[in-house]
């Protein structure tokens, strides 16, 4: 069973897409903040982050790029979930490092696709 | 001369005694030398006569030499004062005998020798010869000498008398002209009186009294009338400066509410613009704390419904579905504002990639089918096959035609929705042109006019029963703007609507370098619009530097600018080019903007351009009189120009069906094998 670990403030989000995504076989780690974010993915070593970008304190750029800056959690993949549709954010989720990017409110299986394909692609290298 | 400068009574009153004392004593001296003169003859006349008798009484003793009896008559002259000396001569000339007058003895006057018979006057002395005769025989001659003495009492006498009449006379003369002089000079005295205080006053309200009608009296008459008409000119005067200065503060208080006006407006812009830039950011902030809920509301409802269906309930699906429903309606404005304040605040950017049109067009229809499917209508796609590739901003077009299919789906009811795609060839550029037809209810020609506007929705009725937020035509607007392409919709209220697309094959995003004006004096004169494809605005001012910057401005607003110098060339562009509408300066050399503006007016094929009015003339009532559609007073504000440029080029795109629809060249250079033909469809069925 692969894990994700989802990455979010908002209490309301985070338990919708935790439970929907344990509805589709995945087990799901959560965390509020950047700061335990950060502190997850290392413990935990999931297979995919799904990082919100817009955290408290330490944002989602933040913590994306110590990530990937790391050498032990530098190949898991990150979606970055923006709120805004700015084509900057695009940009600034490629420059930070992010595999791919979506904007909430998430089309679920949109989303699902991006998981998929990524850990396609990382089963396959 | 002293008299000339005398008061005008002395002068009168002098001339008057002058010459009445002149006239008596030339008479009256006249008179006394006439007198003079004849009381001398009677004299002599007299010392004659006496002559004759003393020469008679004295013939006798001379012929006898009796000189007694001469000497006795002589004596008898004692009687007579006058004679002062008498003397016989003998006819050899010897003094016979004599008689003198208070002597014996001879005087030491005696004439030196006798004189023939007559009188003389010698030295104030009458003296008379006589000869004396007897029988007719001179025997002797008298000689009498008389004094004058009588003559020289009355004229010394007369003389007298004549300095008294003449003095008596001079005063009355003196007293009656003095009476009577006023006649003249008291009216005269009286016109300088009242010229004085006129002059000195400047009371032009006095009269001069007339009491004569004579010239004076006429004088006076012409001096009043004179008074009267001054008197009447200083009122006007007066009245005038008052109006002056009454006009004179009301200017000064319309500069200060002008001024103050100025300062509110400068003011109240700012603080527009400072609204503005608060409600894109809140737009932007609200829209991103709105999708957060959303994001559960259809997060929840889309698992619930996992589970739900899951667990076999299947009656709750419907229910759940419809939450989500709402929730991605709600979710697509919020869309749409924030795409919306995105362009407002200029941030919307391009993303430019090549694409298959074929395959968004399917992709679109796919997602529009269930929205068609609800109103029982049918979509029918058509690809001319001349489509393949185009490089634009593939969401923006995929927006564009979701909007348009959607509506048309929305306002048709068991009808067809067709889309009809085709490359186009417009002077060496390609187009792509999106056609979406339906058979819905149509726009009215009033609805047309804001249909591109924000917020605009065609009426209340409308909002109620179709639902929308009226944004999607006004982004897809925006949207086909930024493509630099145009927009414009065929429609009849019942006959459906047609809504054209046309953008670049290629579209390029245009950088501040690449989006100059060509300069004034290049721009090509003729069919310049099908060139680029924009709309064409014509800018006729005679400043190089305001048809720079309005060029500049308005290439920058995605228009095709076209200027001229002066009038004339400014109407001959006119006809060529058929501009969208006209800018116009008034105060050019030559031909003159209100003449250029009656010229456009006056003319059937170009009267329907609208002109704008840029001028420092401040005249709008005039400029609107003769016909122009807007008055700008330079220095030209910006944001209105747009707003109205605007206007205008939207106005243009909704009534276009009203006018040719496309440019001819657009439908000569079709290319031939395009299948659909969408604009002639659409003229032969109008026809």
């Amino acid at each position: 069973m692969q894990k994700i670990l989802l990455v979010e403030d908002n209490e309301m989000n985070r338990d919708m897409l935790s439970r929907r995504l344990q509805r589709r076989g995945y087990r799901v780690v959560t965390a509020e903040d950047g700061e335990k974010g950060l502190l997850l993915a290392r413990s935990e070593a999931p297979d995919l982050v799904l990082m919100d970008i817009s955290l408290p304190a330490m944002d989602g750029w933040e913590v994306t790029r110590l990530l990937k800056a790391n050498q032990s959690t530098r190949h898991i993949p990150i979606i970055a979930l923006t709120a805004h549709a700015m084509v900057s954010d695009r940009e600034k989720a490629i420059d930070a490092g992010c595999d791919d990017y979506d904007t909430k409110p998430v089309d679920f299986g949109r989303l699902s696709e991006k998981i998929e394909n990524l850990l396609l692609e990382k089963k396959l290298s | 001369m002293i008299l000339q400068n005398l008061s005008i009574k002395r002068k009168l009153t002098l001339i008057t005694m002058l010459t009445s004392s002149l006239a008596l004593i030339l008479s009256s001296v006249s008179f006394l030398i006439y007198d003079l003169v004849s009381f001398r003859h009677l004299l002599t006349q007299d010392l004659m006569t006496q002559a004759e008798i003393i020469g008679y009484n004295s013939a006798g003793a001379l012929e006898f030499k009796d000189e007694p009896a001469a000497t006795a008559t002589l004596s008898a002259l004692t009687a007579k004062e006058d004679i002062v000396t008498a003397v016989l001569y003998r006819p050899d000339g010897k003094i016979f005998a004599h008689y003198f007058r208070g002597s014996t003895t001879l005087p030491s006057y005696l004439p030196s020798r006798l004189q023939e018979q007559g009188y003389r006057y010698v030295g104030g002395y009458l003296e008379v010869f006589h000869d004396v005769t007897l029988n007719g025989e001179r025997v002797g001659t008298l000689f009498l000498q008389s004094n004058m003495r009588q003559w020289s009492i009355r004229a010394r006498r007369y003389a007298s008398i004549l300095i008294i009449f003449v003095l008596v006379s001079g005063l009355f003369a003196f007293f009656v002209s003095s009476r009577l002089q006023g006649l003249i000079s008291n009216p005269i005295l009286h016109l300088e009186d009242t010229m004085r205080m006129v002059s000195t006053n400047k009371n032009y309200a006095v009269r001069a009294v007339k009491s004569y009608g004579d010239e004076i009296g006429r004088l006076i008459d012409g001096f009043n009338t004179m008074l009267s008409e001054i008197q009447q000119r200083d009122t006007a005067l007066q009245s005038t400066n008052g109006e002056l200065k009454t006009r004179t503060q009301e200017l000064e208080e319309e500069i200060f509410h002008r001024k103050q006006t100025q300062e509110e407006l400068l003011n109240a812009k700012h603080a527009a613009e400072e609204a503005n830039r608060a409600k894109s950011s809140f737009l932007a902030n609200m829209s991103h704390e709105l999708r957060t809920p959303l994001n559960a509301i259809i997060g929840y409802s889309e698992m619930l419904e996992e589970e739900t269906r899951d667990s076999g309930k299947i009656e709750n699906v419907q229910d759940l579905r419809k939450i989500q429903a709402s929730g991605k309606h709600l979710l697509s404005l919020i869309n749409d504002v924030l795409d919306l304040s995105k362009i407002e605040a200029g941030k919307m950017v391009l993303h430019l990639e090549a694409f298959e049109v074929s395959q968004v067009i399917e992709e679109m229809v796919t997602t529009l089918q269930p929205a068609a499917a609800k109103n029982g209508n049918s979509i029918h796609v058509h690809l001319a096959d001349n489509v393949n590739m185009m490089r634009a901003d593939i969401t923006k077009v995929r927006q564009i035609l979701f909007n348009l299919l959607s509506n048309a789906c929305k306002f048709t009811d068991r009808g067809t929705v067709s889309v009809n795609v085709e490359q186009i060839k417009v002077e060496d550029r390609d187009w792509i042109q999106f056609q979406v037809r339906d058979t819905g209810i149509g726009i009215s020609a009033k609805q047309k006019e804001n249909l591109f506007q924000e917020f605009a929705q065609a009426d209340a009725s409308i909002a109620r029963k179709y639902g929308g937020t009226g944004l999607g035509l006004a982004i897809t607007h925006r949207f086909v703007q930024l493509m630099r392409g145009c927009i414009w919709v065929e429609s009849e209220p019942g006959q459906g609507a047609v809504f054209t697309v046309r953008l670049p094959a290629q579209v390029v995003i245009e950088t501040a370098e690449s989006a100059q004006p060509e300069s004034a004096g290049k721009v090509p004169a003729a069919s310049s619009e099908t060139k680029t494809g924009l709309e064409t605005i014509l800018v006729i001012d005679d400043d190089p530097s305001v048809r720079d910057l309005m060029s500049r401005f308005l290439t920058k607003l995605d228009f095709h600018v076209v200027a001229a110098a002066n009038g004339e060339e400014g109407i001959r562009l006119a006809r060529q080019v058929h501009p969208l509408l006209i800018t116009l300066d008034v105060v050019m050399p030559d031909c003159d903007g209100w003449t250029v503006l009656n010229r456009l007016k006056s003319d059937s094929k170009l009267a329907k351009i609208p002109v704008i009015m840029v001028t420092i003339v401040d005249n709008e009532a005039m400029g609107l009189d003769l016909g122009a559609s807007n008055y700008l007073i330079k220095p030209v504000d910006r944001d209105r120009l747009a707003v109205l440029v605007e206007k205008h080029r939207i106005t243009r795109s909704t009534t276009i069906t009203d006018d040719n629809p496309v440019p001819l060249s657009y439908v000569a250079d079709r290319p031939t094998g395009s299948k659909t033909a969408g604009t002639r469809d659409s003229r032969s069925r109008r026809n």
